[in-house]
């Protein structure tokens, strides 16, 4: 333990000093060449008619905050959800919260448009808690169906289902361009009222993760253990989901659909400061945050000068691990 | 009573066949623009003296039919086999992410070659043919790394199966996704179009591109189909009747993949089609599959086949990705086996 807490001591000390350096290249190089002079004369003495002004306002600082924030609730939201359900494959994209919310998402641009972008954030949780609990329901309907490889094939395919749903309705009611926009990750088009609308949301939900820290601790130790030790499982477990939905939802709404991030953030974390929660949500917030705000780097200059959406990005490094989870932990015995 | 027996099967049979000749009178009579059964059967005989209809019907109906009813066939022979070797329901050759393996070669060849199939006019023959070859290579690939994942201990786990399926859906996907935004935007919205499932694009080289591999592969299987029956049994029960149980079960998946390969170069991933199919068959004929094989071909061909009748009229002008409208009717089915499994 003494060890574990040593390491976690220097985690919280150098993650942040590299999220700062990822953040201040990722605001510094980019397609357009801006010198340094120039970036700071946009943040202390801003110009609106310097287009690159512009580009470091509007663009690329709310891009590297929407990078941290969104890596860090994803991998927030998959820790928590590894937690309470004591399944190693718990985790936003294959649990259909993404699809969730971007099958209401496409629901409300199709029927009510014009909706401001609040209630797209609305709509968005709305999404991932509905998604969230077609896919839970399904797995209790089913023998077996919360073993974590059952859970894992029925989540992938009913958020299949959900995405083939709004394909359609997307097409028929001709706004595929505008879903397409929502659907996949869009992080260059993140602007700072977004951002800022977004943000209590997000905060909402990792603070009540923090403050939930400790019963997941104990949720994550088996249902008798919990109960014998007082716990109310029930309230704790909805209260923790309906953090991940807020964290889901915003982050979908924000960016959109970023697969793997919150499966593969938590099983590092986990594997480097060990199993409490209280160590484990603090640690996944940072790094989370410098993995996504890395993958983001690499996808801009993966195809240099064309950007490579962060998606491919976080499945080129994730599926590896996926399998390797597989590989080492999976089947019928841990099933 | 045997021959009781048979009678049913034949009756069974014709109805299917039925099934098939209706949607392909829906799919040849409705489209742009509406014809009657006198135009479609006097052009199709040569008879018609409308250049326009003969147009439609030769260059656009009848090779997206006749697409449709081979892909529709060659999956569902390839989820036979894949249900048949993994001894699991919930096989499927999309859900294993051979689709997707092959679809990301596929890409490739696009890529490479600067071709794009879907546009071409069908000069290209070389490439066409040779586009399921890649496939091939893709979708093997893909197969290799998923029962290289799910073997252990010496025998296949099902539910690491799936996982690893999962994975290599969502890897290749990715891989095909970073191959077509190397594309110019032209291509890459066709490429888009076509990973998505869609035969809309057909025309005679794809069918002749894919034609030789389903028949010699699909003869292959029919004429092994008895192993899949003694891949029901007891592992040791099979060695005992003299078969070399593990070069037979390879030998069975190269076919399916190349199957499976073919459909994909020439329709982009469409899945479901071969767990839908088996099933229905398995529960209309029982479990032989003297009888399975060639029943979930017929009602593979009659499922895609309509699928693709309301992925073209339904949203009229506009078309449905064929692949979506697959997922939407076969995902309920999906999950309605597992709830019926408990």
């Amino acid at each position: 333990m003494k060890q574990s807490s040593k390491i976690q001591k220097i985690i919280m000390i150098v993650a942040p000093i590299l999220i700062v350096a990822v953040t201040f290249i990722s605001i510094i190089y980019g397609t357009k060449d801006i010198s340094l002079h120039t970036i700071w004369q946009s943040i202390v003495n801003f110009d609106k008619s310097d287009p690159d002004h512009q580009i470091i306002r509007s663009n690329r600082i709310p891009r590297a905050i929407a990078v941290l924030c969104v890596g860090a609730f994803l991998a927030v939201a998959g820790a928590i959800m590894q937690g309470i359900t004591r399944n190693y494959l718990a985790s936003p994209s294959l649990m259909g919260v993404n699809d969730g919310s971007a099958f209401v998402i496409t629901l409300a641009v199709v029927f009510i448009p014009g909706l401001a972008n609040y209630q797209m954030i609305l709509l968005s949780i709305a999404g991932s808690a509905m998604g969230a609990a077609l896919v839970f329901g399904f797995g209790s309907l089913i023998r077996n169906g919360l073993s974590p490889v059952r859970l894992a094939i029925i989540g992938t395919v009913i958020g299949t289902f959900l995405s083939s749903l709004a394909t359609a309705i997307a097409m028929y009611f001709q706004v595929s361009q505008t879903i397409a926009a929502w659907y996949n990750t869009k992080i260059h088009t993140v602007n700072m009222d977004m951002l800022l609308m977004s943000m209590p949301f997000g905060a909402v939900g990792l603070v009540l993760a923090l403050i939930c820290a400790r019963a997941i601790t104990i949720t994550s130790l088996g249902e008798d253990i919990a109960t014998g030790l007082g716990q109310k499982t029930k309230a704790i477990r909805y209260l923790s989901m309906f953090a991940v939905v807020l964290l889901t939802g915003t982050s979908v709404a924000l960016v959109g659909k970023i697969a793997f991030v919150g499966l593969v953030i938590p099983h590092i974390v986990r594997f480097i400061v060990g199993i409490d929660y209280r160590n484990i949500i603090p640690c996944s917030i940072l790094i989370g945050a410098l993995f996504l705000s890395l993958c983001d780097l690499v996808s801009r200059y993966l195809n240099f000068p064309f950007e490579t959406p962060i998606g491919v990005v976080t499945a080129f490094i994730g599926i590896p691990f996926f399998l390797y989870l597989i590989r080492s932990r999976g089947g019928q015995r841990h099933a | 009573m045997p021959k009781n027996k048979e009678n049913h099967i034949w009756l069974k049979a014709t109805i299917l066949f039925v099934i098939i000749f209706l949607s392909f009178y829906l799919h040849v009579t409705n489209g742009m623009f509406d014809m009657t059964i006198p135009d479609v059967v006097k052009t199709l005989f040569g008879m018609g003296d409308n250049p326009k209809f003969s147009l439609v019907i030769f260059e656009f109906r009848l090779p997206r039919i006749v697409i449709a009813i081979l892909v529709g066939v060659g999956l569902a022979i390839a989820g036979c086999v894949l249900q048949g070797i993994t001894k699991n329901d919930l096989a499927d050759p999309g859900i294993l992410g051979i689709n997707a393996g092959a679809g990301a070669a596929v890409s490739f060849f696009m890529l490479v070659f600067q071709f794009n199939a879907s546009r071409s006019d069908g000069s290209e023959w070389l490439k066409i043919m040779s586009m399921p070859l890649f496939g091939l290579v893709g979708g093997v690939l893909a197969a290799g790394i998923i029962f290289a994942f799910a073997y252990k201990h010496g025998r296949l786990d099902v539910e690491r199966l799936l996982l690893t399926g999962i994975a290599i859906n969502s890897g290749f996907g990715a891989l095909a996704l970073y191959l077509t935004l190397k594309m110019s935007e032209k291509d890459f919205e066709i490429a888009a179009l076509w990973q998505a499932g869609t035969i809309y694009n057909a025309n005679w080289a794809f069918i002749v591109a894919m034609l030789p591999w389903l028949i010699i592969l699909g003869i292959y299987i029919y004429r092994k189909k008895y192993l899949l029956d003694y891949f029901q049994l007891e592992e040791s029960t099979i060695v005992s009747l003299g078969i070399n149980l593990e070069r037979e079960k390879i030998k069975m998946l190269l076919a399916s993949v190349g199957i499976v390969s073919a459909c994909v170069s020439v329709s982009g991933s469409i899945g479901f089609i071969g767990l839908m199919a088996p099933h229905i068959a398995r529960q209309i004929v029982g479990i032989r599959h003297r009888f399975v094989v060639p029943f979930s071909a017929l009602i593979g061909a009659a499922l895609l086949l309509l699928s693709d009748f309301i992925a073209k009229t339904i949203f009229a002008p506009s078309e449905l990705a064929v692949g979506v409208v697959v997922s939407i009717i076969g995902i309920p089915y999906f999950l309605y086996l597992l709830v019926k499994a408990r």
